[in-house]
């Protein structure tokens, strides 16, 4: 049993540190965000030759082999950085989506394209009416021949706007709520009959509302087994909220590290804030909680990594955790910065407004509260001897 | 990064649970063939499990250690009083005299003599250090004379020896001039008065101390050095309070119950109280591995260093959010205070544990100052 990063681990861990520390301090960020793709194409390159776009992906795709740790430790530190390269949309959501279900084709065709940074893709599985549920795809895709035509609207797709291809979930069978008949496609973003509107997002990123109008996709560009798609859907979800709280875990550690360093010198009523035991105890109430995350980070990620039963109830436990735990954690951070927590000017306030965005993300605290109720474990039979009436 | 235990530690693990499916005593002989536990405890050579080879403990690993609570944690066990064996012992092994260890320590593993704690007074509570009952050499060096009393002595009433924190010297530093010495309960000058807690428990009370005389060699370690043999129980002390195996089996109870409880015609399970349960359950998962990551620190570096307040402060937390939820289940039946049990029969011992409960957040230090602690030497303010 242990806790420690591997050598490589921890060199992958510094190289990015040493990526975020040259290139990403929050002027630049800002320039960047503002740019036509709010992200560098140049960064991105850097990526792929430093092999951060392969390590997730097996060795048989081309890929490094990575495990889940390892992307652990890469979003982990992207997340401190708060880097808005598209990391997330197109590794994690379509190169998991792809790894998962892909034909070997298919792998060929985009997975290499991926490693080498000349493809990007991202995944729409979000619609306005389905708030979390992956189950509730509105959105249609019909047999035509060897081809199938989709028509429907997407939800806040990340990245779309730079996306060489968008992998949509439709539905091919079924009514609107059905877990079975729901399929994916990987869509051409240049199909016909494709428009998006797009915007930028809170935290920096990109996104965009998908329209499909009559899009049509050949036969072979399903992924995965037909109607079968929650199925991946689900366990896409499963690793997409490791990623998403092993970032958010990290900016939760600099948060209240900042906050700490921050009361530490601020002077008010002839002390510096530090000194005041209600914010000490708050101080000690935040690092207890970072670490508690970080126990339960470490807890699903190992348990998805070793492929544990139990693994998905504890994601839908982290996901709760975590949403929960940081954003108090943010809005007690910027409540001790005072003023100074609401201006752009510290890195605090991105963080403040990235894990808003996280919290949202695939679920909210109270979306995974419910999800992990129903599956938590009931026992089956007790000892009889201190429960039920006695008359 | 791995959870794997490794092979031998795996053996260990079903060495513990074959030897407690053979000795354990189960249901009501707890009670009654505890003796017959406790030496076969001892001829196994597990009666001391915290002693260190050298004294005649097992010598585990902290990874074996885990695993002993871990499995012990889902049975009921018969009770053992921690002052002599847990609390005093290390002390006396680490800053005690041969003298002091042959006479105490083989009394103690035999719970021949029982001991009781005395710190706490009622000017010293969460601030220990402030204590004042005074200790003064005689005249011809061979007895200190005890004046002053403790309060919030468990087993007191019971207990054979207590072990003493006293001021032999007034300093600017309260922390120095503080002596720990160790003296027989029947002493001429002791007296022992119960305080009855909530729902009229006995089990603490406040000792009082009059020209108590204790002969010398009955100070452990220097005069005035007190201070820093009891620190470094406390926090040893701290990790033991923090009971996380004991409150994952507390929890399933916990979920036993509530399966059973009528809410007309469903159960409590199937109403909202489910998802506090949810709530409290993933708390938990969190902190196992909390105490987890703590253990791979003990085994790489030797030290659990402030890790301990962290499993002190959130362990007794959780404890109490148990008993909390399992007195919410009882709903009307948390009232019966009788020995008739009515209705839903958990209520009186959910009451019972929900009041017991709550000085797990006040004493080993209360959860403010292992705030204090975490602020100040985690986070350097």
């Amino acid at each position: 049993m242990d806790f420690d990063f591997t050598e490589e681990q921890t060199l992958l861990q510094d190289s990015i540190a040493k990526f975020v520390q040259e290139n990403y301090d929050l002027p630049s960020r800002s320039k960047l965000i503002k740019t036509k793709t709010g992200y560098s194409e140049d960064y991105w390159r850097k990526f792929a030759e430093l092999g951060w776009l392969a390590l997730p992906f097996s060795e048989e795709n081309g890929g490094l082999g990575g495990n889940l740790i390892d992307t652990m430790v890469i979003c982990d530190a992207l997340g401190k950085g708060l880097v808005v390269e598209p990391y997330y949309a197109t590794v994690i959501l379509a190169g998991t989506a792809l790894q998962l279900a892909g034909s070997a084709e298919q792998k060929q065709k985009l997975i290499g394209g991926i490693i080498d940074g000349s493809i990007k893709a991202t995944v729409a599985y979000a619609e306005v009416q389905a708030r979390f549920d992956l189950n509730d795809v509105a959105t249609t895709a019909s047999q035509e021949g060897q081809s199938y035509v989709i028509n429907g609207t997407k939800s806040v797709v990340l990245n779309a706007e730079t996306s060489d291809y968008i992998i949509v979930a439709a539905r091919t069978s079924g009514q609107r709520t059905d877990a079975n008949g729901i399929s994916l496609f990987i869509v051409d973003s240049k199909a016909e009959g494709l428009s998006r509107i797009d915007y930028p997002t809170i935290d920096g990123g990109r996104g965009s509302e998908v329209i499909f109008k009559n899009v049509k996709v050949a036969s072979s560009d399903l992924l995965g087994p037909l109607n079968k798609g929650l199925e991946i859907l689900e366990d896409l979800r499963d690793q997409a909220i490791l990623a998403l709280c092993a970032e958010a875990v990290g900016q939760m550690e600099l948060m209240y590290k900042d906050t700490v360093a921050y009361c530490s010198q601020r002077e008010q009523f002839g002390h510096p804030l530090s000194d005041f035991q209600v914010l000490k105890h708050r101080f000690a109430d935040m690092f207890v909680e970072t670490e508690q995350c970080k126990s339960l980070l470490y807890r699903a990620t190992l348990e998805k990594q070793a492929g544990m039963p139990s693994a998905r109830r504890v994601i839908h436990a982290l996901k709760y955790k975590v949403g929960k735990e940081s954003n108090l954690l943010a809005r007690l951070c910027v409540q001790s910065h005072g003023g100074m927590g609401v201006t752009e000017e510290l890195r605090l306030g991105h963080y403040f407004m990235r894990l808003a965005v996280t919290d949202s993300m695939f679920g909210n605290y109270d979306y995974h509260i419910d999800k992990y109720t129903q599956l938590m474990e009931l026992p089956v039979g007790g000892d009889g001897e201190d429960f039920g009436f006695m008359m | 990064m791995d959870i794997e235990l490794s092979k031998e530690d795996l053996k260990f693990q079903a060495e513990v649970e074959e030897f407690l499916g053979k000795h354990l005593p189960k249901g009501a002989e707890i009670w009654s063939k505890r003796a017959e536990w406790f030496a076969a405890l001892k001829e196994k050579g597990w009666d001391v499990p915290n002693w260190p080879e050298e004294f005649g403990g097992p010598g585990w690993t902290p990874t074996q250690h885990f695993i002993w609570d871990k499995v012990t944690s889902k049975h009921t066990m018969p009770p053992t009083i921690p002052f002599g064996q847990v609390m005093l012992a290390p002390i006396l092994m680490k800053y005690g005299s041969k003298e002091q260890q042959d006479k105490f320590l083989p009394d103690i593993r035999d719970n021949k003599v029982m001991w009781c704690q005395g710190y706490s007074e009622p000017g010293a509570g969460s601030d220990l250090a402030s204590l004042r009952t005074k200790a003064e050499l005689t005249p011809d060096g061979k007895h200190y004379i005890i004046n002053g009393t403790k309060i919030w002595t468990t087993m007191g009433h019971v207990a054979n020896w207590i072990f003493c924190l006293t001021r032999t010297q007034t300093t600017s530093v309260k922390q120095e001039g503080i002596t720990f010495l160790l003296f027989d309960m029947k002493s001429p000058g002791v007296e022992v008065k119960p305080i009855y807690t909530l729902g009229g428990s006995h089990h603490v009370n406040q000792v009082f101390f009059t020209d108590v005389k204790v002969p010398v060699e009955n100070r452990v370690g220097e005069e005035n050095q007190g201070w820093t043999y009891a620190k470094g129980l406390l926090q040893h002390e701290r990790k033991g309070l923090a009971g996380i195996s004991r409150s994952i089996f507390a929890m399933e109870k916990l979920k036993e119950k509530v399966i059973k409880v009528p809410v007309g015609d469903k159960t409590l399970m199937e109403t909202e109280f489910k998802k506090k349960i949810a709530a409290a359950e993933i708390d938990l998962l969190a902190l196992e591995y909390t105490e987890l990551r703590t253990l791979a620190d003990m085994v790489n570096t030797g030290s659990t260093g402030h890790a301990s307040s962290v499993l002190k402060l959130k362990g007794t937390m959780m404890q109490q959010t148990i008993q909390e939820l399992t007195l919410e289940a009882a709903g009307i039946y948390g009232a019966p205070w009788g020995h008739n049990k009515v209705g839903l029969k958990f209520g009186r011992s959910a009451m019972e544990m929900y009041l017991n409960g709550r000085p797990a957040t006040i004493y080993g230090g209360c959860s403010e100052v292992q705030r204090d602690v975490i602020a100040k030497r985690v986070l350097g303010v």
